[in-house]
């Protein structure tokens, strides 16, 4: 996807394993092996060969837009001619993002947006995946398990439709019931004070279930016996939430934690693209929904690419900040 | 073990609360169902408060799926699942058993290389430019080409390698296999629950995927479900006031868009049962490794 994605559960669970696993910083064999280095890349031509459909998959498709990222930001592309027939024009459109009324709106809206996210999505999953570690009931408990991952499958137009069906004004549920109970109806989807709750209330409710993966997997991990051991102690069901439970999931907690504010710069515009409408731009526009706009639609490539550009490299800023963090609070990091 | 009196309180508090929280995750979909098959007339008769209809009428459902768009966005959808997944399951297993061989020379450049496109992204314009320059604009190719490799895939598979028995590897070398024999004769069927894992999300994510098709495709004939759908549920709803006549039954256009919402779930939810457990197993295999 060429737009960042928030890392779900799922994926910063596989980045995790991938990349604190073993090997990413192998040393490298050197003094082991005595062959001469021309013998040994000899040895292993059939891997290069195999490995260059994966090379110029990222040359091409990864590492050539990044170039051109660098150099669309400086330049004035025009439509029609190429990009390196373009004039340069320095740090221009860097100075017309930050000179440009919308912009400031767009970074605030893109915060605000992320950290609500952040403040409202990350309780909810562990009190679940808590409440599901502690059901003695083995059957149900799968059953609601099953039940609850299911919108996380759905895509973000599905979802979209679901808060149509909630919220339209004709014969949306909640209308329904404020006009059955006397009430007048209302156009939520209209309204700029609930393009907010609905934005990341639907979200938590595609993910609440699928996000509590990543905290049961790290519970699978706690010795039944210390429950076991604690119960005979006398220490009830919140005692032992607190000193077993909560302890065991605590690194994860600051991973996610942590890896969720080096994601602050991407406040999910695959979702905002679908749920905004004019009547609610000025409390949903973003970066991602900005750059859509104004170099798609607009066709602003050069300023498009520099909000992108500027977008990246704080990302990137932040994601290794945070990583740090993680890594020396919980001891468990991106890499 | 849970006998006295707290931990009954304890176990009913948490059954009753993840109970609502399960509802409150399905109720929706029950409700765009039951909508998307209520008719205009049932619609008006019960003061638009309907959650069960009396009365079925599939009328939605008829007008939807005569469309000729609908059927083929459908194939398209599952052209790039299937390719798409196809391809990038081929792709990241040789990238990664590739990468798994540590005496290989210029391994953590390579590795490097991988690692840092999950870190920096070019993001949505250069990216459309490439795609333009390489002339895939309007081509569903271009849906295909971009996912090739999937990074994080490739190191969860290349880790998953490295711990497989040192035994294994060796006793091919041994035996003389040449390097494409250890890969599709002791890597490939070794990974495979990995690889199944990974493939699984992928193709979600192509079926799910709706945005890069509205950036790099201009044909309505080329588009993938999703965005299909999803021009249906925004279309502007200048016919919104009047109901449609279709069969005989009226149907509000609401009915309509809740009828596509369910089109859109049935696919999702057919399989659904069949893999979930597979779905769980693989976050879990990356976690616990983690």
């Amino acid at each position: 996807m060429s737009e960042a994605k928030r890392p779900s559960a799922g994926k910063t669970a596989v980045v995790t394993a991938a990349v604190t696993g073993s090997a990413v910083t192998a040393e490298s064999p050197g003094g082991v092996l005595k062959k001469s280095l021309w013998k040994r890349i000899q040895q292993h031509r059939t891997l290069y060969l195999l490995f260059i459909p994966v090379l110029a998959y990222f040359l091409v498709f990864k590492y050539w837009p990044i170039l051109l990222a660098w150099v669309v930001a400086f330049k004035e592309l025009q439509l029609g001619s190429g990009v390196f027939e373009s004039p340069w024009v320095g740090l221009q459109n860097f100075k017309d993002i930050f000179l440009s009324p919308d912009i400031p709106t767009v970074i605030r809206n893109t915060i605000e947006i992320s950290v609500l996210r952040l403040v409202c999505g990350f309780l909810p999953p562990i009190i679940l995946a808590i409440m599901f570690h502690d059901m003695a009931t083995r059957r149900l408990k799968r059953w609601l398990q099953t039940l609850v991952y299911i919108p996380h499958f759905f895509s973000w137009v599905i979802v979209f439709g679901v808060v149509f069906g909630f919220f339209s004004v004709g014969s949306g549920f909640v209308n329904n019931m404020l006009a059955s109970f006397g009430f007048d109806r209302h156009e939520f989807l209209l309204d700029s004070s609930w393009f907010r709750p609905i934005l990341i209330g639907s979200a938590l409710w595609k993910e609440i279930g699928w996000s509590t993966i990543i905290y049961l997997a790290a519970l699978s991990t706690v010795d039944s016996q210390l429950y076991e051991a604690a119960v005979i102690d006398g220490a009830g069901p919140l005692k032992r939430m607190r000193h077993i439970t909560l302890p065991s999931i605590m690194p994860v907690v600051t991973f996610v934690l942590c890896i969720n504010l080096g994601f602050l710069l991407n406040a999910g515009g695959e979702q905002i693209l679908l749920f905004y409408n004019d009547a609610v731009l000025d409390k949903a526009d973003v970066i991602d929904t900005w750059v859509y706009r104004e170099g798609l639609a607009r066709l602003q490539f050069s300023l498009a690419t520099a909000v992108g550009l500027f977008q990246s490299v704080i990302g990137l800023a932040l994601v290794v900040i945070c990583n740090y963090f993680a890594k020396k609070i919980s001891g468990r990091g991106i890499w | 073990m849970y006998k006295s009196r707290s931990e009954r309180t304890y176990q009913i508090v948490i059954h009753v609360l993840v109970i609502l929280i399960v509802i409150s995750a399905v109720f929706p979909l029950l409700y765009v169902l039951g909508m998307s098959l209520t008719g205009q007339v049932e619609m008006m008769k019960r003061n638009y408060f309907v959650i069960i209809p009396h009365e079925p009428t599939f009328a939605a459902y008829e007008r939807i799926l005569v469309s000729p768009l609908i059927w083929k966005s459908f194939g398209i959808s599952v052209f790039r699942s299937a390719i798409g997944t196809g391809l990038m399951l081929l792709l990241t297993v040789v990238g990664a058993y590739v990468l798994s061989v540590r005496t290989l020379p210029g391994r953590n450049i390579m590795l490097f290389l991988v690692v840092a496109t999950i870190l920096f992204n070019a993001g949505l314009i250069p990216t459309y430019l490439v795609v333009k320059q390489l002339g895939l604009i309007n081509s569903v190719w271009s849906l295909v080409l971009l996912y090739l490799v999937d990074s994080f895939g490739l190191l969860v598979i290349k880790i998953f390698i490295e711990n497989l028995p040192d035994g294994l590897i060796e006793a091919g070398k041994i035996d003389g296999a040449s390097e494409m024999q250890m890969l599709v004769r002791i890597v490939v069927p070794l990974a495979a629950p990995a690889l199944a894992a990974i493939g699984l999300f992928s193709m979600v994510f192509h079926w799910n995927s709706w945005f890069d098709a509205m950036v790099y495709l201009n044909d309505a004939n080329l588009f993938p479900m999703q965005l299909i759908l999803k021009n249906m549920l925004t279309a502007a709803s200048s016919d919104a006031m009047q109901a449609l006549v279709i069969n005989g039954s009226a149907i509000t256009p609401e009915s309509m868009k809740m009828a596509t919402v369910i089109v859109g779930t049935l696919p999702i939810l057919m399989v659904y049962p069949f893999l979930q457990k597979y779905f769980v197993k693989g976050v879990y295999m990356g976690a616990v490794k983690g």
